[in-house]
């Protein structure tokens, strides 16, 4: 889970005074959306599989669309602190992020 | 076997069983006929990764894997071993899953030429392979002939330790035996190379070892440019961790090598200078690997250019080049960038030979390095395929904030050993 993200308090203090100074436009990628096929796979690198992570990262397996798109907005806007996601939000749209959400998330039902 | 009896009277219980019979031979016949070969040259995170999601894109293609090795050791987490800080055994992947769960036929084999006119990929041990479209990932070779003196034999006595098994132990066994007070000198190659922060990670996992086991140890890194990635986060983590003890010296204080003395244990700089030590890492520059220059996809640059948009040969039709050997714009060499690129020609593929439209591709890359093993450092980036070649998108990625505090190096050193699971099993185990 995100949610999951141990990060200390200062830390969290230190990214929003960043992400206050270096407040970027929402929206900064490309104006072609990228292939919804390659954005459902593009999590694997890291959170493994079908999202199921092996290791430290956290899997994203089981999470639904919604929280996966919510999560992905907030790192985006610098809201939800992180070591690297909010790098990697940031290099996708809003339609990007939701079908990035939805080829992860276990189908609803 | 199937013929009618001549003479026979065709019951209705036959007859029903002959035409079943027949509408599953027909198209399973029809399907066996258009199945399209694809060859895969390289099993390393790029070529494996293209088996894998061919396979899974369109089960209906036959995907043939050729890799010499039956193992295949990782560049990433090589300088933990070579630090003492992990097992040998940890870097070793292995090609069953591929085979077992996948389909994927993994022929070990080198590949030693590519016939681009009939489409055949001709293998050392004598077999030739047919391919509708071909992957190339065959990943980096040295300029063996760009530093005097040095030679695969040399390498022997001061190795690269940047690609293989053998060499990484050959390294890590001088590191060891290494006298306290000694002095360890890597040579760092001119861009671009594979993994560009490699040398300076390489750097700060020996002073972290020496710094338990030989506090009186030197390392001196020479570089052939001015500036490497990530270097002011290195710099930084250098001085809080190990004081004065890694020292660098860039391209314009004399810093390129360019002969090795193996008998003296010297290497000489571009203007002369002699500088000794106990043990000596040349990485040398680099270019694409051996099947790439063979097969005429390099340019006069060593590497091969490809489209942005399907990492297929912009001089060979059909044959896609992806991983570090592909001229991929401004996407660092590496393994992330490897595997991502290996999803886009895969899909590129599977689409070219449905009659589908090309797809928009996107590219990911994510470069971790630690500087001690509770110190981890992140380069990240997004990248699009532009009429200027492969761009990051501007406004993300970029690498670790230089100001952090303990805590977030220790996560990012968390999840460098997490992405490092995750990316091997998605692309070896899964």
């Amino acid at each position: 889970m995100f949610g999951h993200l141990p990060l200390k308090l200062s830390i969290c203090g230190k990214m929003l005074m960043l992400a206050a100074i270096a407040a970027l436009p929402a929206s900064a990628a490309a104006a072609q959306s990228a292939d919804p096929r390659l954005l459902a796979l593009s999590c694997a690198g890291c959170h493994g599989p079908e999202g199921r992570s092996p290791g430290t990262i956290p899997s994203l397996h089981g999470q639904s669309e919604t929280a996966i798109a919510e999560a992905l907005r907030a790192f985006r806007a610098d809201q939800r602190p992180s070591t690297v996601m909010g790098r990697i939000a940031k290099g996708y749209s809003d339609q990007e992020i939701d079908a990035v959400a939805h080829g992860m998330a276990v189908p609803s039902k | 076997m199937n013929s009618l009896p001549r003479t026979g009277r065709l019951t209705r219980r036959r007859a029903m069983a002959l035409a079943a019979t027949a509408a599953l031979a027909a198209p399973a016949l029809a399907r066996a006929q258009a199945k399209a070969q694809i060859v895969v040259i390289g099993g390393g995170f790029g070529g494996a990764t293209a088996a894998k999601y061919l396979r899974v894109l369109d089960p209906g293609l036959a995907v043939t894997l050729v890799e010499p090795d039956r193992t295949y050791t990782t560049g990433p987490l090589s300088n933990l071993v070579l630090a003492g800080l992990h097992p040998a055994a940890d870097l070793a992947q292995s090609y069953a899953t591929l085979g077992m769960r996948h389909g994927v036929e993994v022929v070990h084999d080198t590949a030693v030429a590519i016939d681009a006119a009939a489409r055949k990929v001709r293998l050392a041990g004598g077999r030739t392979l047919d391919y509708d479209r071909l992957v190339v990932s065959p990943g980096i070779d040295m300029r063996w002939d760009a530093i005097g003196g040095y030679s695969e034999a040399v390498a022997q006595i001061m190795p690269h330790a940047w690609t293989g098994a053998a060499q990484l132990d050959l390294l890590r066994r001088q590191l060891q035996a290494m006298p306290d007070g000694g002095v360890f000198l890597i040579s760092a190659p001119p861009t671009p190379y594979r993994c560009p922060p490699g040398p300076y990670e390489r750097a700060s996992l020996a002073a972290y070892a020496f710094k338990q086991a030989k506090p009186r140890a030197k390392i001196v890194i020479m570089d052939a440019k001015d500036q490497f990635s990530d270097q002011g986060l290195f710099e930084d983590g250098w001085k809080a961790l190990y004081g004065g003890m890694i020292e660098r010296i860039g391209l314009s204080d004399d810093g390129r090598v360019t002969e090795v003395r193996p008998d003296e244990m010297t290497v000489v700089s571009e203007f002369g200078e002699a500088h000794k030590a106990d043990v000596i890492n040349i990485i040398p520059p680099q270019r694409a690997g051996k099947i790439a220059q063979a097969a005429g996809l390099t340019d006069d640059s060593g590497w091969c250019p490809v489209d942005p948009r399907t990492f297929e040969s912009a001089h060979i039709p059909n044959v896609h080049v992806i991983g570090d050997a592909a001229l991929a714009g401004a996407m660092p060499k590496g393994a992330f960038a490897a595997n991502t690129q290996a999803k886009v020609a895969a899909l590129a593929i599977a689409d070219a030979l449905a009659g589908r439209p090309p797809a928009t591709p996107t590219y990911l890359s994510s470069c971790y390095s630690l500087l001690a093993p509770d110190y981890g450092i992140s380069v990240i980036d997004v990248f699009r395929a532009t009429s200027e070649g492969i761009s990051p998108v501007a406004g993300a990625g970029g690498q670790s904030p230089r100001q952090a505090d303990a805590a977030f190096r220790a996560e990012e050193a968390r999840y460098a050993s997490g992405w490092y699971a995750s990316i091997t099993e998605e692309i070896w185990r899964s």
